[in-house]
């Protein structure tokens, strides 16, 4: 509750006679003004402080001496880290927090501004690997969840540079954040942090299919791996998290087939060598299945029929259709189990996407022999049909709690 | 966990933390003295520099003689793809140097009067490639750069030093007549 809910509502209670006046007043006082917009005043006028000062220095840097350009580097460095850690020890968490990652931005723009400063050309990625470790290392040291942030960004930002301006991928940028981060995150789940870190990791995966120029599917086993840690995290909501971007990933990559699948314009950049690919996946899938089966979480098994490989049919239409067989057995064992849960939010989620798939599966079969007059009525009542039904059974399900006896 | 700082030794890990970068961004800096110090230096000849727009104020953009070469000089197995990291050969010939072979692997040995430098594959057409060095900005003082700007087209004579593990950096550009 917050103090808005009282000072707005409260006298409507004190008149309808539920609490008294001075209930009201002892409420309001447990909510003390918050008065963090009064500080903000002093902070954005430091900040424009701080932009003027930032501007005169950019529109002179390259006629300022070496020892001076140098000087400024280092010192804008240590006095973020050296504000930060003073305004985190008077209690101003946000404010201090905010300094320390202010200071790891400057890092990384000191260490490309000092490398333009001699013309040293972008060699290797070592100087933005350093970035990335001084991220772990300061994302551990205070256990922010900012930092994190940041250094999965970083991460991300290191890896697209390496691949895209010296092409080629580092492996120990990858390993280095895959473990520290993960190893973090396993030791304080979170949910949020969960679903960053494995945005990160999947961006990175993806470009490392680029690098290597292999199949696009190979990209789903490091995104099933992802996800399999996810099975392995004893809180689930944090597991759960992990587990979200792959699962979008797989489900928007299998939407595109049902949707472009008869192009088959890329369909050769989609089979792998099956034995290959099917044992790696395979391998994958145990590892996933352990997990489940060690938390109780077996029934989530049905996840993986997103990972039926229906792109090994021809191009055309088996294709399209494979994928829909894909994504309807998806969503349709994920409406089940909300409804066997009965857990709102899934219902709702899974109605989203077993209507979507329809959409798809309505276009992709039905566009080409048609009259599309007949094609929009028919497809109009179809969905129309299926949110009311879908509705119904989300009511139904709803119900139980709904019809707890009023006081 | 020992690896997880505590609070008691949390001041100790910050300051090492903080110093490790302030250390690091020396060493940058100290690996662009000895890219100079023991690197050894090529002229390379530019094209035409033409008058750019005030936006790029702090620096030339410079097209090199070796930006674009015949594809003849790419004689590995394999086509090259596009952002392939490559290794150019290169030989005085006349007050520049010239490119004589590209690479696809770092060569072991070469002749003494050929220098290795490293390039990235652009593009390739039928007859040529076209490399990118990372050395194609010259960051100067504004008052150089608009000095350098008001000529008018001109070409450049570009001195880079290329450190023995690889590493490059422009020493100096010198207008040529």
């Amino acid at each position: 509750m917050s103090r808005k809910i009282i000072e707005v509502e409260g006298p409507k209670w004190v008149e309808q006679g539920i609490i008294t006046a001075e209930q009201e007043q002892r409420l309001l006082a447990l909510y003390p003004v918050d008065d963090k917009a009064i500080g903000l005043l002093p902070l954005l006028g430091s900040l424009l402080v701080l932009l003027s000062a930032l501007s005169l220095i950019a529109a002179n840097w390259q006629d300022l001496p070496l020892l001076v350009r140098f000087g400024i580097l280092l010192g804008s460095v240590a006095g973020s880290y050296a504000a930060g850690e003073y305004f985190r020890r008077r209690g101003n968490t946000q404010l201090g927090m905010g300094l320390v990652g202010l200071g790891l931005i400057l890092f990384g723009t000191s260490i490309i501004l000092t490398s333009q400063m001699f013309q040293l050309i972008g060699y290797d990625v070592t100087g933005l690997v350093a970035w990335g470790v001084a991220g772990v290392g300061l994302t551990y040291l205070y256990r922010s969840r900012l930092l994190f942030v940041m250094t999965v960004a970083i991460g991300g930002i290191v890896q697209g540079y390496n691949t895209e301006a010296l092409g080629a991928f580092s492996y120990a940028t990858a390993v280095f954040t895959a473990l520290t981060l993960g190893y973090y995150w396993w030791r304080y789940p979170d949910a949020l942090l969960g679903a960053v870190l494995a945005t990160g990791l999947l961006w990175q995966a993806g470009l490392l299919i680029g690098v290597l120029h292999i199949k696009i599917t190979w990209f789903f086993v490091a995104a099933m791996l992802i996800y399999a840690f996810g099975d392995w995290q004893a809180d689930r909501p944090a597991g759960r998290a992990l587990q979200g971007p792959p699962l979008v990933a797989a489900f928007l990559f299998m939407l595109g087939l049902a949707i472009f699948g008869e192009a088959g314009s890329y369909t050769d950049r989609l089979q792998p060598p099956l034995l290959a690919y099917l044992v790696a996946l395979g391998a994958v899938l145990v590892l996933s299945l352990a997990g489940k089966k060690a938390r109780g979480r077996l029934s989530s098994a049905t996840d993986w029929l997103l990972l039926l490989p229906g792109f090994y049919l021809p191009a055309g239409l088996p294709l399209a259709v494979a994928a829909l067989v894909v994504l309807y057995a998806y969503t349709g064992t994920l409406l089940w189990r909300a409804h066997q849960e009965q857990n709102p939010d899934r219902v709702t989620l899974g109605t989203v996407l077993f209507i979507l798939t329809t959409a798809v599966a309505y276009f992709r079969l039905t566009w080409g022999f048609m009259n599309k007059s007949l094609f929009f009525l028919l497809g109009g009542i179809l969905l129309l049909g299926l949110s009311w039904y879908l509705r119904r059974r989300a009511v139904q399900t709803a119900a139980p709690d709904a019809s707890t006896p009023n006081p | 966990m020992a690896v997880l700082p505590t609070p008691a030794n949390r001041r100790v890990w910050l300051v090492l933390l903080v110093g490790a970068q302030l250390l690091f961004i020396a060493a940058v800096a100290a690996a662009g003295y000895a890219t100079t110090a023991y690197g050894r230096t090529v002229q390379l000849r530019t094209a035409p520099v033409n008058p750019r727009d005030l936006l790029e104020r702090d620096h030339l953009r410079l097209t090199y003689g070796i930006t674009y070469l015949p594809l003849s000089l790419w004689q590995e197995a394999k086509e090259p793809r596009r952002r392939q990291p490559v290794y150019v050969a290169l030989r005085a010939q006349g007050n520049a140097y010239a490119a004589v072979r590209v690479y696809e692997q770092e060569p072991r040995a070469l002749p003494s009067d050929q220098v290795i430098l490293r390039g990235w594959v652009v593009g390739s057409s039928r007859r040529t490639l076209r490399l990118r060095y990372g050395l194609e900005r010259y960051y100067a003082p504004e008052s150089q750069v608009k000095a350098l700007n008001k000529k008018g087209p001109h070409a450049l004579l570009v001195h880079v030093s290329i450190a023995p593990w690889g590493q490059a950096r422009i020493t100096e550009a010198e207008v040529l007549p």
